[in-house]
């Protein structure tokens, strides 16, 4: 009976699943957080091949045409979310993220294929990072309601979060955390909706308590706040010439 | 143009010619003879013409073709990696030491831009193309083949290629029937895509011209 239950349920849903855009990424990743020896941080040997290598800008641009197709060629994105903006993320974020996906640490269907050795090589991970690094922000990114900026405000920064992401949302490009300032509001909502359901495959298991305790709206509310921050290099610059 | 039998069928008569001679001269599990590049050609032209731009929309233009990717076709339909009725009757009566020289001529060759049947259809493939479809997760065309269609060192040139031939390989790869795209690249993107799609895309890309050298 149980069975049978369970059985009609998952018919139910199967539909829904198939038109999900996101398709079937917001899954428990069987390597990543939540697995039996997951370990945040902790290097796979190709990263490790990555990190050691220079990268250079030029071919990183080149490299890039690669992940244009969704990403665009502007690195910005697609404004409601689906693609995030990676323009001036840290390279170490870049390079942690493009290789937890080709592992399968990350699970994340729709950037797989191309994430694979045969479209980007070691070497043209490391220029692709130095590439977006430096690219400029030129394009608006997609924003929310408006409505609950300023509890969005006060959550990030009363919380845990502003202490790895920064009061900018900066990240920390030493430890791999990702700028999240001006990032599409769609994207910023749906990761951190996946980090608290533990299916973002490399969630930090401190980001994932972190934001267990925060409702579907005070996540609309941060990922809004966040999204209306300037780009954390624009902050950063306008900080230091105070 | 009259449209005879051998024409719509994409024989020529010295392509049958060819190949009939090909077929008698090579036993079964025979090792192929190389042939002088002059006259090797002349079976290829049978279905893809002497300049590489094929008559027949099923056949595809091989004219501007990276060489290495080619070579790289021909050396999938020996192996049984990609699989098509015509060339697995072909393939075996070549010798693989005269891949790569077929590969140089046709890439060489000039490339003749196709037009759109349905100008409309066309349009709403450049909006994929250029820009996929974000709803599904479709890549837009773009970012691996250029804007233009002129491909890159890992993605081949579909710039002008012909919209049959398109369609039939966008659903090869959609069911699987096509299978040697590099890390199942092409498998992943059209099996995100529906019928309607990848005919809008296929009258667009017939449009384009490549990179103007």
């Amino acid at each position: 009976m149980k069975n049978a239950v369970a059985l009609l349920v998952t018919l139910l849903l199967l539909p829904w699943q198939a038109a999900s855009a996101d398709m079937a990424d917001a899954v428990k990743s069987p390597k990543g957080y939540g697995s039996k020896g997951y370990v945040w941080g902790k290097l796979l040997p190709e990263q490790v091949e990555v990190l050691r290598r220079s990268g250079d800008m030029a071919r990183g641009k080149e490299a890039f045409r690669g992940c244009r197709g969704c990403h665009k060629a502007d690195a910005a994105g697609v404004t409601d979310g689906t693609y995030p903006r990676l323009t001036g993320q840290h390279g170490s974020v870049v390079i942690k993220q493009v290789t937890e996906v080709r592992a399968g640490v990350r699970i994340n269907p729709k950037m797989e294929p191309f994430s694979a050795d045969h479209a980007v090589s070691p070497q043209e991970i490391a220029d692709i990072a130095v590439f977006l690094e430096a690219a400029e922000t030129t394009r608006e990114n997609g924003k929310g309601e408006g409505d609950f900026v300023a509890k969005g405000k006060t959550l990030y920064e009363q919380g845990k979060c502003m202490k790895c992401h920064g009061i900018n949302g900066e990240g920390k490009a030493e430890k791999a955390y990702p700028a999240i300032a001006a990032q599409h509001y769609g994207y910023l909502k749906r990761e951190m909706d996946y980090i608290q359901r533990g299916v973002r495959g490399n969630s930090h298991p401190d980001m994932v308590r972190a934001i267990r305790h925060y409702s579907h709206r005070d996540i609309e509310a941060m990922a809004d706040y966040l999204s209306r921050l300037p780009d954390y290099r624009q902050a950063l610059a306008e900080r230091k010439s105070q | 143009m009259r449209l005879t039998l051998h024409r719509i069928r994409g024989w020529s008569p010295a392509g049958v010619a060819l190949l009939l001679s090909g077929m008698l001269l090579t036993p079964l599990g025979a090792q192929a003879q190389s042939v002088p590049l002059a006259e090797r050609l002349q079976l290829c032209a049978g279905c893809h013409s002497a300049d590489g731009n094929s008559a027949i929309p099923e056949n595809p233009n091989l004219s501007g073709l990276d060489a290495e990717y080619i070579v790289r076709q021909l050396q999938d339909f020996r192996s049984g990696a990609r699989k098509s009725p015509v060339m697995s009757g072909i393939i075996p009566m070549i010798d693989a030491t005269e891949f790569e020289a077929l590969a140089a001529f046709f890439s060489k060759q000039k490339p003749r831009p196709g037009a759109a049947v349905d100008p409309k259809l066309a349009a709403q493939g450049k909006e994929i193309f250029d820009e996929g479809i974000v709803g599904s997760a479709v890549p837009a065309c773009s970012g691996c083949h250029n804007d233009d269609g002129s491909g890159t060192e890992k993605y081949p040139r579909i710039a002008g290629q012909h919209s049959a031939y398109v369609v039939q390989q966008l659903t090869n790869f959609k069911n699987g029937a096509r299978a040697n795209d590099v890390k199942a690249v092409m498998r992943a993107v059209a099996k995100r895509m529906n019928e309607k799609e990848i005919r809008a895309v296929a009258e667009y890309v017939v449009t384009l011209k490549g990179a103007q050298e």
